[in-house]
């Protein structure tokens, strides 16, 4: 073999270096290369595959069946069929939220730090346990409290019986339709029961501000009701300020002064009596004096709707065969007072709509669980206890509580003095929250417990979707622990687990013609109305609330995807957005996308945008509500206002709530 | 080593005080360039001001003003060697370095406006061709005739630079730099031809297929032709409008006088042309193809962009078209050199409209116009790239025969 | 061969604005994941639940003035000819990363898509959207992700198809049970099967026994098509029109009793 020269080794490297380059490239290597490239320089997730399997369940939220598809173990949707609600499908992003309570929390920091760190359920329990143990050893039982969730059927049950076998009457429900209602028909029916309209079979809706298609009630029954309301040819009348999505699908929307609803009630009944001859049945309202000042000429002065309509709607109203007066306004989150709901419950007396087909009946917590055991501690606690009136009233005015459970509710955010009670808890000894993911009140308790959410939890027709997560247990499941822990409380618990009580709680449905109008309660609201709508005029605009779909009272601005859903005349670029007339822009001097703050008697909020709108009257101010979260996930924290922070705070002395329907604000 | 630096180090002391000024400010805009480059590439594009309804902004402006100056190149190129325009002969390196640059930073551009620059090469391994001969999508078109006319660019662009006197010395280069220079011609018509179908397409026929957008939809052969017109209208304009700037700055003739005025007449002349057909545009604009929509023309000229941006066009058009067409006025250096600035704006204002109006007029009826603030990012791209354009005009015309005529007069003297 | 054309009817008086079809949609398709996603412009979602009112119209009063939500999603249009289909967006990519099927739905095939935006050009619904930032599922949410849609990279156009995935999941379904004729392959995208009022309707546009059977709809008074007001105008005139130029001729139907809406919904026919 001949020896290499120096210039032909060259050659021949040059030569293979070229070819392989030409071959690489032929070859689409590189380009294979480049896309690796794209592929790693963006790190893209890929989901892994699995079978598909569907299993069945049932959304709590609106008792709708549901199936959910699963990919291997992953849940990835949930399938409704034209049924359900918006909340069924935010199910899978409640399940899988990187913000859920994984374990029990026990803060570290100083209370309302925010600082937490896990503890074994043992630990939990054990230190909650020791502290009932102690405070009924020192006669303190009636000192123990609790929030309960609107929504909140079986956990919410067992609170209360928790509290009753600890020795506390302190339980008290987060403002809903159910509860204000609840009150009234204490009043006026002596039931235990809420108001529940039989929309199904109604012909004619009068509905005063309760936006029906916008979060009242339970969203999957007012769907189905609005197919058969379509269908059928049913006649919704709205009366409302705002020109709500609801007052848009109404066969007549009647614009009202901000806050005058019970006196278009009256009025109408006024008309009933007078023209229509339905004063038999409500002698009373007949009798009683104070209904002349609501003939219909002051009416509309007052309403600001039109005495022909006003008599339009009245002989419409005793002129149907099914008709039904709905009150409660509001979305998802209501604001009526006891007076008020009793003002639009004499319509449905008057026109003999109490318990009949397509009229008002009366929804009774049907509780199976037997009656509490009672020690001797939880006798003396429960004589002790000077139940207040209602959410708002124990904040302000009731005793400070040595140890406070909050179960998946959040007063700090829903109620108008969120704020007081946020500097009250950092003085109550123990706050324990129950609930799924930390929200503004979770941020003052000593415990956060991690509870199941709705696609794990077992119902009465059978079980969960999805294995429970993390170690989250139900929240029945929780006070049964806590419970069994304590001697003398556990008697009151025999049963093993959440599953055998699931079908002991339901409701019922149960017709009650009775109704005896309280004349007292409907003065005294008639008078707090009437001091509230007088403003100063230094506060020349009425703000009203509104929901924004999905969104509600803000409890599922944390999932991502709802605020995805958010439009652009709601909250856009980091800022809320409040409506107005565009006289009353004019008359302010603000106008589109101009920034403005209110203000009223409580207070200022931050800045917010203007969107104008002849959807809102002239002199009112819509702002929405849900946003301004302190804590409540990364996704809805610090963002927009919460109004409820300046709204009125002027406690109905029937339902013990804040009536914050209507508050009197400026520009600033 | 040393003497680079030695010879850096002079040279810098050489400049006068603005010089060094314009210098470290220009090459702080490249500065800004490259780092807003880096956040760009590597997290995206949400850090510009495009949106889902505004989804090109400022850099598709550049893209479409660069490519219609240096369409110039072209023009210039075509007269040159194909209709033998002698006259232009002085001003053709520095018009070949224009429009390289030009297409140069057109693909930079791109590259940063589109989303996935990685994936770039799709464009020709994927190409939209359709069924036929003609490419289905514009913008396959662009991609395409751009690179091979950027290509033909660089093959122009070699001769230049191989005239300086050193390498001028080696024989293959100054072979290869003869030969290349030989077989312009047919460059030239190459470029022509490519550059004919690109200037259509980027500037007139990637918009007016868009049929479903009012503001844009227009028949093809229209605006694909008026968008050529526009680009030797408004590139002649600027053939002129950067050497003459030059010699202003280098107090020195850099082309002969002649050779300026045969320009300037002949963009005069296209500029007549281009006013005609844009008056021609905006008629059937206003009476046929927009009230197709049942819009109405003036409605799609609302918000920011509309009148804001035509109005000032036509009345721009005017001033080239007076001075240009007119002798005295053409022949004389003030008033040259202000229609030749009229007529680089008024073509810079029409790719304004034609991307910022049409992306503004509202899709829906319940929607106002949108509107479009370009960030820092975007700016600093935009500016770093024409701030790059200059310096390395600047080293061209300083250290390299960018203009004989200049060599020539100094070698006299 | 498909002899089916997918189209969609949404009766706007049934719509309450609860916005479970955009959540639905959300979720079956891994839309993007932000702690801050208010820069609504850039927001990415295949529908869009718009709110609209009529405070434009002139002399409208407080009193007067109604709300109304559009869900909108990708219109899947087809040009004039639908049996030779010409979407807007299909012919303006360069890289072929969009194409039209025989069953009239538009697709995007995200990981060849180089984002240049050309498609949202031409796209008269901004239908289409781009993600400006790169998609993010922080945590947990990546087990809820859809395995059957691919996740899109930064820098890519995605949009709307109908769902078509869930065609082809239930095509292989009914290939595995015996079926052959392609053409009876049914499906229900995710809004539609979401929708608590059926406000949705979805089905085969040349079906007359579909829900959405397109020669009904075209006849239907209360039926308009988004931006289109083409369909309005006499007989003569729109054939005169289609010859000139292509319209849209989107596969989306919306229905309202409410005139206003008709007339904002179908476009501009008042400026």
């Amino acid at each position: 073999m001949n020896k290499l020269e120096r210039k032909d080794f060259l050659k021949l490297a040059g030569g293979a270096v070229a070819g392989g380059l030409v071959g690489t490239t032929l070859s689409g290597a590189p380009f294979n290369a480049l896309q690796w490239l794209v592929e790693w320089t963006q790190d893209q997730y890929r989901p892994t595959g699995g079978s598909e399997t569907f299993r069945q369940g049932v959304c709590s939220a609106c008792g709708t069946d549901i199936s959910v598809r699963l990919i291997g173990d992953r849940a990835v949707k949930v399938e409704t069929a034209n049924a359900g609600c918006p909340v069924c499908q935010t199910l899978i992003q409640i399940l899988y939220h990187p913000e859920r309570v994984r374990k029990p929390l026990k803060r570290v920091g100083g209370k309302g730090s925010g600082r937490f760190a896990p503890v074994e359920w043992s630990e939990a329990i054990k230190d909650i346990s020791d502290k009932i143990k102690e405070l009924r050893a020192q006669n303190k039982a009636h000192t123990v409290a609790a929030f309960n969730g609107a929504h909140n059927m079986l956990a919410g049950a067992l609170v209360e019986r928790l509290l009753a076998a600890i020795g506390s009457g302190h339980v008290y429900n987060e403002p809903c339709f159910c509860s204000l209602s609840a009150k009234a028909a204490k009043l006026t029916q002596n039931s235990e029961g809420a108001l529940d309209y039989d929309f199904e079979n109604s012909d004619y809706v009068l509905s005063f501000g309760a936006r029906l298609f916008e979060g009242w009630g339970n969203q999957a029954r007012m769907h189905r009701v609005l197919n058969r309301w379509k269908a059928d040819g049913v006649k919704l009348v709205q009366i409302d300020t705002l020109g709500t999505r609801t007052a848009s699908m109404a066969t007549k929307w009647v614009p009202v002064k901000p806050g005058t609803e019970a006196y278009l009630a009256l009025g109408i009944a006024y008309k009933l009596i007078m023209s229509y001859g339905k004063g038999g049945n409500l002698p009373e309202l007949g009798r009683w004096p104070g209904i002349n000042d609501f003939n219909p000429e002051k009416v509309a002065e007052l309403t600001g709707v039109p005495a022909v309509t006003i008599d339009e709607i009245a002989r419409e109203f005793a002129g149907a065969r099914r008709a039904v007066a709905v009150a409660g306004r509001g979305g998802e989150m209501v604001s009526s007072s006891v007076g008020e709901i009793i003002a639009v419950q004499c319509l449905n007396k008057l026109t003999g709509r109490m318990g009949v087909p397509g009229g008002v009946f009366v929804k009774i917590k049907n509780d199976r669980l037997g009656a509490v055991r009672q020690d001797a501690a939880a006798q003396a606690g429960m004589a002790a206890t000077r139940k207040a009136k209602g959410l708002d009233d124990f904040i302000k005015n009731g005793e400070k509580p040595e140890l406070l459970f909050v179960n998946d509710a959040n007063p700090v955010h829903t109620s108008v003095f969120g704020k007081d009670l946020a500097g009250k808890m950092k003085d109550i000894p123990m706050v324990v929250a129950i609930m799924t993911m930390k929200n503004d009140t979770a941020r003052y308790a000593d415990y956060i417990l991690p509870s199941l959410t709705i696609l794990e939890s077992k119902t009465a027709r059978g079980d969960a979707a999805v294995a429970p997560r993390y170690s989250a247990k139900h929240g029945a499941d929780i006070i049964l622990e806590i419970a069994k822990s304590v001697e003398g409380v556990a008697a009151s618990f025999p049963w093993s687990g959440y599953a055998d009580m699931a079908a002991l709680v339901g409701v019922e449905r149960r017709p009650q013609g009775n109704f005896n109008l309280n004349i007292e309660v409907l003065r005294t609201y008639l008078d707090m109305l009437k001091k509230n709508l007088e403003g100063a005029a230094e506060m020349p605009l009425a703000l009203i609330p509104y929901e924004i779909p999905l969104v509600g009272n803000g409890a599922s601005l944390s999932l991502p995807y709802v605020l995805k859903g958010v439009g652009r005349e709601d909250f856009a670029f980091e800022r809320l957005i409040v409506k107005m007339n565009p006289e009353t822009a004019n008359a302010m001097g603000a106008c589109e996308n101009s920034s403005v703050k209110l203000k009223s008697s409580r207070g200022k909020t931050a800045s917010l945008k203007v969107h104008l709108t002849k959807t809102v009257a002239p002199g009112v101010v819509a702002v929405p509500m849900g946003f301004g979260h302190c804590e409540s996930t990364r996704y809805a924290e610090e963002k927009g206002v919460n109004p409820l922070e300046i709204m009125t705070a002027n406690i109905d002395p029937e339902s013990g709530t804040a009536d914050w329907w209507f508050t009197r604000v400026k520009l600033s | 080593m040393n003497t680079i630096i030695e010879f850096v180090k002079t040279e810098w002391n050489s400049f006068s005080k603005k010089t060094k000024i314009a210098l470290l400010v220009l090459t702080a805009l490249v500065g800004l360039f490259g780092i807003f480059a880096i956040q760009i590439l590597f997290w995206g594009l949400g850090y510009t001001d495009m949106n889902n309804t505004f989804a090109m902004g400022l850099w598709i402006i550049g893209d479409l003003g660069f490519v219609a100056l240096g369409g110039g190149a072209f023009f210039t190129g075509f007269l040159l060697y194909i209709f033998r325009v002698d006259k232009l002969e002085p001003l053709i390196n520095s018009t070949v370095l224009i429009g390289f640059m030009c297409y140069l930073f057109t693909f930079i551009l791109l590259v940063f406006d589109i989303g996935q620059p990685l994936r770039a090469w799709f464009g020709y391994t994927y190409p939209n061709w359709g069924p036929g001969l003609m490419p289905q999508s514009m913008l396959t078109e662009v991609i395409w005739c751009l690179t091979f006319y950027f290509i033909v660019l660089c093959v122009e662009l070699i001769p230049v630079p191989l005239k300086h006197k050193i390498l001028d010395k080696i024989p293959v280069l100054h072979y290869t730099g003869h030969y290349l220079h030989r077989l312009m011609w047919i460059m030239a018509a190459v470029g022509t031809f490519l550059s004919f179908f690109h200037q259509g397409s980027l500037g007139g026929g990637m918009w007016d297929v868009l049929y479903a957008k009012p503001g844009w939809w227009r028949a093809h052969h229209q605006f694909f032709f008026m968008a050529i017109v526009a680009a030797t209208a408004g590139g002649t304009c600027f053939m002129i409008m950067v050497p003459k700037i030059a010699e202003r700055i280098m107090k020195k003739e850099v082309a002969p006088k002649e050779s300026f005025y045969t320009l300037a007449r002949i963009s005069g002349v296209m500029f007549t042309f281009y006013f005609i057909f844009r008056l021609y545009d905006v008629y059937t604009m206003a009476a046929t193809y927009v009230p197709m929509a049942d819009r109405s023309f003036a409605d799609t000229l609302g918000g920011y962009y509309g009148w804001t941006t035509l109005i000032p066009e036509l009345l721009l058009c005017l001033v080239p078209i007076t001075i240009l067409n007119v002798k005295k006025l053409r022949e004389n250096e003030k008033t040259l050199f202000f229609a030749v600035i009229c007529g680089v704006t008024a073509i810079v204002f029409s790719k304004i409209g034609v991307v910022l109006n049409g992306f503004s007029v509202p899709n829906f009826p319940w929607r106002g116009f949108a509107g479009y603030f370009p960030t820092v990012q975007e700016w600093s791209i935009m500016i770093g790239s024409v701030a790059t354009m200059i310096l390395i005009y600047w080293g061209f015309a300083a250290y390299l025969p960018l203009f004989p005529h200049m060599k020539e007069q100094e070698s006299e003297e | 061969m498909m002899n089916v054309r997918w189209g969609m009817s949404i009766d706007l008086d049934k719509c309450t604005g609860c916005g479970a079809c955009q959540i639905s949609c959300m979720q079956e398709n891994n839309m993007p994941i932000f702690d801050e996603d208010s820069d609504i412009p850039k927001r990415v979602t295949f529908l869009d639940l718009m709110k609209v009112t009529n405070d434009f119209e002139g002399g409208k009063k407080y009193g007067e003035v109604q709300t109304a939500f559009i869900p909108k999603m990708c219109m899947q249009c087809s040009g004039n000819d639908p049996k030779n289909p010409h979407p807007p967006c299909v012919t303006v990519c360069p890289v072929v990363a969009t194409d039209v099927g025989d069953d009239g739905i538009v697709s995007q095939i995200w990981s060849r898509c180089i984002g240049c935006r050309y498609c949202q050009a031409a796209c008269p619904y901004e239908a289409r959207v781009f993600n400006w930032w790169k998609p993010r599922y922080e945590g947990d949410f990546k087990q809820g992700l859809n395995s059957d849609v691919s996740v899109a990279s930064r820098g890519t156009v995605v949009k709307c198809t109908f769902c078509s995935h869930i065609w082809k999941r239930e095509r292989d379904r009914a290939i595995a049970g015996g079926e052959t004729d392609i053409n009876k392959v049914t499906y229900t995208p995710a809004c539609v099967s979401a929708c608590p009022t059926g406000a949705i309707v979805f089905g085969d546009l040349n079906n007359p026994n579909s829900p959405v059977y397109e020669t009904r709809l075209k006849n239907d008074p209360r039926a308009v098509r988004m931006v289109h007001s083409i369909d309005q105008q006499p007989e003569n005139e729109r054939a005169r029109r289609m010859r000139i130029k292509d319209y849209p001729n989107p596969k989306v139907y919306y229905l309202s009793s409410q005139k206003w809406l008709r007339d904002i919904i179908s476009g501009f026919q008042n400026s």
